[in-house]
């Protein structure tokens, strides 16, 4: 009797400690986009199927938090099996080899070069390090110009006509647009976007001659004349200027859903149209809202749009490898639905196949996007752009805000910035 | 049995249960408290980047020079002290005033109390996420003002002036704290024996003069606990200060240590940085638990 139990036990134990093996959960974090989950979710259950034994824990946090969430688990070696964010916030991950490189053929492809034959030329340059390719793209956006057509007419305007094409014209439109009461503004024209200084901030300097950054990476701030010009800009645009809007204000692109008399334009990608679509159906369908090019200042040397940034989705390097390419494999499922993730997110996977698409093409407004894409540049990354862009976020806000002038907070800007550079 | 040898055993058994009983929290605090102090001192002497594999570089008290050089430290160490006797001032005297307020109330001292009390229990997110919404410029703030003085549409730039928004996060520590203290006070003003109060009646003293004479001065301690414990308080001050920058306020008029600390930990990955100014916090606060140490010592009061 004795013994029969024994064997039990041991048959028992055997078995639980199979059913272990073949089980694997991978950890997913990525930020929050209702849209997304949901077919998301839908892509995890039909992995789950296809692959037993495996779960994908899905967990979303504000796109302000996770930045902060993947940092502080990955310096407790806790870091999740995928994660995904903006490429500034990535790239340090990758220059401390903290990831894993793109399984090929975990991914389905016969070789590396095939990944790159299959995406449009450059976009996984930022992902591409020692010879090795850290991350496939969940999305590649840039930002145009949201225009609410009715707010233009009650004021007099033909958006089609009087949209504003310069930096100066924004300007003026704006104040047109904008009503107050007093100091206090009911209504904005158009305000910023403003914590992302490195995508929408740094071309607006570069029109003008300027450069974060010089060719040979040693020196920081180039063409200070350049700069101070665009600080000026920003001063004359907050409330100790001619009040156009603040940093203080709420977000001008979740307003812009609502169609509630708060603003009249704000700068956003092509999400923003499944954003609106889902916040708002009503307005979505008025077809009262339009998408035009980002402006250039009158005097511009050069036509620089608003930079494009990438999300993507990367894999934990200290993860066993068999998470490693399960990680790779469900990736790849994910994105093996560009189609989808554009007509229900908005989102443009940039791969050769989906930009030369009908699809593509049938979205309203894709050609502002494309067009102001193909004339513009990735924006700046490397280990510390996080650490820059807050720089430049700390002289915007205190030119805007605070009595300091351009050249002052320039030199600031300036001195922390080559600071930077040097530690690196 | 000698008698002094039992009374040394009864003291030893008692002696083992006062151990046994305190053991919970010395473990917790070594774990919790005494190691990060260690650790973070340690790391304190490295070079050290958050997400780096490599080995840190031993760097003694680099980090130290650094930070007695950076004038982001300075700036960081001003708006800390800014901030605390801007807010640790008004909170010690204002709460003295309501708890003798509350305390000479017949009727709804309860009520009084758990009203003052109340936003201390809230958490200090929601507390800066509700004064953001109050502090918009078209929020409740501006109307408040604009109400009071008859002076509409003035905008008083609450988070967009240096001056106003170091106000701000003072206002908001003022709200959320002066009810617990006011409490303390309570219980201090509790303490006081009332026949010292009836003494003072009988010799002809009035209610300014036993406020000088009797209250204050036997209140010293309660106050000295209140102003230290605030003190303390003020000097870790974080939540505010970060949502109120990241709600768009200018950061270098309210970049107080602990947000300095977070940002070089987290946003610039150095962390042999960041904890090396967590102990010159460390050692600020030391220094203001040791002061409140002696004076309290030197005024215990037994009646």
């Amino acid at each position: 009797m004795k013994k029969i139990s024994i064997i039990l036990f041991l048959i028992m134990l055997l078995s639980l400690t199979t059913v272990v093996a073949n089980s694997m959960e991978i950890t997913f974090w990525t930020h929050e986009d209702p849209n997304r989950t949901e077919i998301e979710e839908r892509y995890i259950a039909e992995f789950e199927q296809e692959n037993p034994g495996v779960t994908i824990k899905r967990v979303t946090s504000g796109s302000g938090q996770i930045q902060e969430l993947v940092l502080t688990a990955f310096a407790a070696n806790q870091g999740p099996d995928i994660f995904n964010m903006s490429i500034e916030d990535e790239y340090a991950y990758i220059v401390n080899e903290r990831l894993s490189p793109v399984d090929y053929a975990a991914c389905g492809y016969p070789s590396l070069q095939a990944i790159y034959d299959a995406y449009l030329p450059g976009v996984l340059d930022p992902v591409t390090y020692q010879g090795k390719l850290y991350g496939l793209p969940l999305e590649l956006t840039n930002w145009c110009i949201y225009i609410n057509k009715k707010i233009f007419r009650e004021v007099g305007l033909d958006p089609e006509k009087d949209y504003p094409k310069t930096w100066e014209e924004m300007m003026e439109v704006s104040d047109k647009l904008a009503i107050r009461e007093g100091e206090i503004l009911k209504r904005r024209g158009f305000d910023f976007r403003y914590p992302y200084y490195l995508v929408s901030w740094i071309p607006m300097v570069e029109q003008l001659g300027g450069k974060l950054i010089s060719d040979d990476g040693k020196t920081a701030i180039v063409n200070e004349d350049a700069w101070i010009k665009v600080l000026d800009y920003m001063k004359e645009w907050g409330p100790n200027g001619r009040n156009l809007g603040s940093p203080t204000y709420t977000n001008a692109r979740k307003l812009f859903n609502m169609d509630n008399n708060d603003i009249a334009m704000c700068l956003s990608g092509l999400y923003q149209q499944g954003r609106i679509k889902a916040d708002n159906p009503e307005f979505y369908e008025s077809g009262e809202w339009m998408i035009v090019p980002f402006p250039i200042f009158e005097n511009a040397v050069q036509d620089v749009p608003c930079a494009y940034y990438g999300h993507y989705y990367m894999v934990n390097g200290q993860k066993p490898v068999e998470n490693q390419q399960m990680a790779w494999k469900f990736i790849a499922y994910m994105l093996s639905h560009p189609e989808e993730y554009l007509t229900k997110v908005n989102l443009i996977q940039p791969t050769k196949k989906l930009i030369e698409s009908d699809t593509y093409r049938s979205i309203p407004y894709s050609d502002v996007f494309r067009d102001d894409m193909a004339k513009g540049h990735i924006v700046y990354y490397g280990a510390n752009s996080a650490k820059i862009q807050s720089l430049i976020k700390e002289a915007i806000e205190t030119v805007m805000l605070t009595d300091t002038s351009s050249s002052d907070a320039l030199q600031t800007l300036k001195r922390k910035v080559q600071e930077v550079l040097e530690e690196d | 049995m000698s008698k002094k040898k039992l009374i040394y055993s009864i003291e030893r058994q008692k002696a083992r249960w006062g151990w046994i009983f305190v053991a919970p929290s010395l473990i917790f605090f070594s774990l919790f408290s005494f190691y990060p102090i260690f650790t973070a001192f340690y790391t304190s002497l490295f070079k050290k980047k958050l997400l780096s594999l490599k080995p840190p570089d031993f760097i003694a008290l680099g980090n130290y020079l650094y930070l007695l050089k950076s004038p982001d430290f300075w700036n960081s160490m001003r708006a800390t002290i800014v901030f605390t006797l801007g807010t640790f001032i008004p909170i010690l005297v204002f709460s003295l005033i309501l708890a003798i307020f509350i305390s000479s109330r017949k009727r709804f001292q309860n009520f009084l109390q758990l009203a003052y009390y109340s936003p201390a229990v809230l958490s200090s997110v929601v507390a800066a996420v509700i004064w953001l919404l109050i502090f918009d410029p078209r929020g409740l703030g501006n109307q408040w003002l604009n109400f009071l003085f008859r002076s509409p549409g003035v905008d008083h730039k609450w988070l967009a002036n240096s001056i106003m928004v170091q106000l701000s996060t003072m206002l908001v520590y003022f709200w959320k704290y002066v009810g617990y203290f006011t409490i303390i006070f309570i219980v201090g003003l509790a303490s006081i024996p009332q026949s010292i109060y009836e003494a003072a009646k009988i010799d002809g003293g009035n209610d300014w003069k036993n406020f000088w004479y009797i209250t204050l001065p036997l209140l010293k301690p309660t106050t000295i606990l209140v102003s230290i414990i605030s003190m303390l308080q003020c000097l870790r001050t974080f939540s505010t200060q970060y949502l109120f920058t990241q709600g768009g306020a200018p950061l270098a008029p309210i970049n107080v240590i602990t947000l300095n600390i977070y940002h070089t930990a987290i946003r610039d990955h150095q962390i042999g940085r960041a904890s090396a100014m967590s102990i010159i916090l460390f050692i600020i606060m030391m220094l203001f638990t040791w002061i409140q140490f002696k004076t309290s010592r030197a005024d215990e009061i037994s009646y």
